[in-house]
């Protein structure tokens, strides 16, 4: 009998610390007596900000039960797909400062080719199919509905 | 959900679709059989469909799935998280 993937879910309405997310993450794990897996991939997307587009902050919109439930079912399938052993997905929602973490994904794997595929896998089916929104706030008190994504 | 006649559905928007429209829900009387598509033409969304996700009862679906009393049905502006 294969082992269910661990999956942690979590949309965040303040700021958060996507390093602590991490590390309690695996804490968790560990203390359920999950076997620390050989290989953990990570990443951390943060809001990007610059001087040329004036963008102060940004906006996250989301669908309250339709997003945790796609980003479930996301975990599950691209999860079960890679063999990971422990998937932690963790998103802001609401108003974001610049540099603030966005998106907190996480996968711990038995080696690194699927820790890291289904970590990228993870975060792009997130971009893409879970229901969120963007808008971009300018200084001046404007704003702008993202539509897309921004290049791989 | 129920079998109370002729039953209504609420219809919800978000994001750019939410401002455009003006409204962020509704309550719609089932009057006769219909599809997300056909609500989209009926209420006069603003723009073309072919950009927008359905989702029925909180999950992706077709636009052409009839809808049932008691449905949530939601009009998804392109996706950009993450």
């Amino acid at each position: 009998m294969e082992q269910p993937i661990a999956i942690q879910i979590r949309l965040h309405l303040e700021r958060f610390d996507p390093l602590g997310s991490l590390q309690q993450w695996e804490q968790q794990l560990l203390e359920a007596g999950q076997q620390r897996a050989a290989a953990c991939s990570s990443f951390i997307g943060r809001v990007r900000g610059s001087k040329a587009n004036g963008v102060v902050a940004l906006e996250l919109e989301h669908y309250p039960g339709m997003t945790e439930a796609e980003l479930q079912r996301i975990a599950e399938s691209v999860g079960t797909h890679h063999g990971a052993l422990a998937c932690l997905i963790e998103h802001r929602v609401g108003r974001i400062a610049v540099n603030d973490a966005i998106v907190c994904v996480a996968v711990w794997a038995d080696r690194r080719g699927p820790a890291q595929r289904c970590c990228q896998e993870l975060l792009e089916e997130l971009k893409h199919n879970a229901p969120f929104w963007k808008r971009e706030w300018s200084a001046d008190g404007s704003s702008q509905w993202i539509e897309g994504n921004t290049p791989l | 959900m129920g079998s109370s006649a002729p039953g209504s559905i609420r219809i919800r928007l978000f994001a750019s679709l939410r401002e455009q429209a003006g409204w962020t829900e509704r309550q719609w009387l089932l009057e006769q059989p219909t599809t997300a598509e056909e609500l989209w033409r009926t209420l006069e969304l603003p723009g073309a469909m072919d950009a927008v996700r359905v989702a029925i009862n909180q999950r992706f679906a077709s636009a052409n799935t009839p809808l049932q009393n008691g449905d949530e049905l939601a009009f998804l502006p392109p996706i950009s998280g993450g």
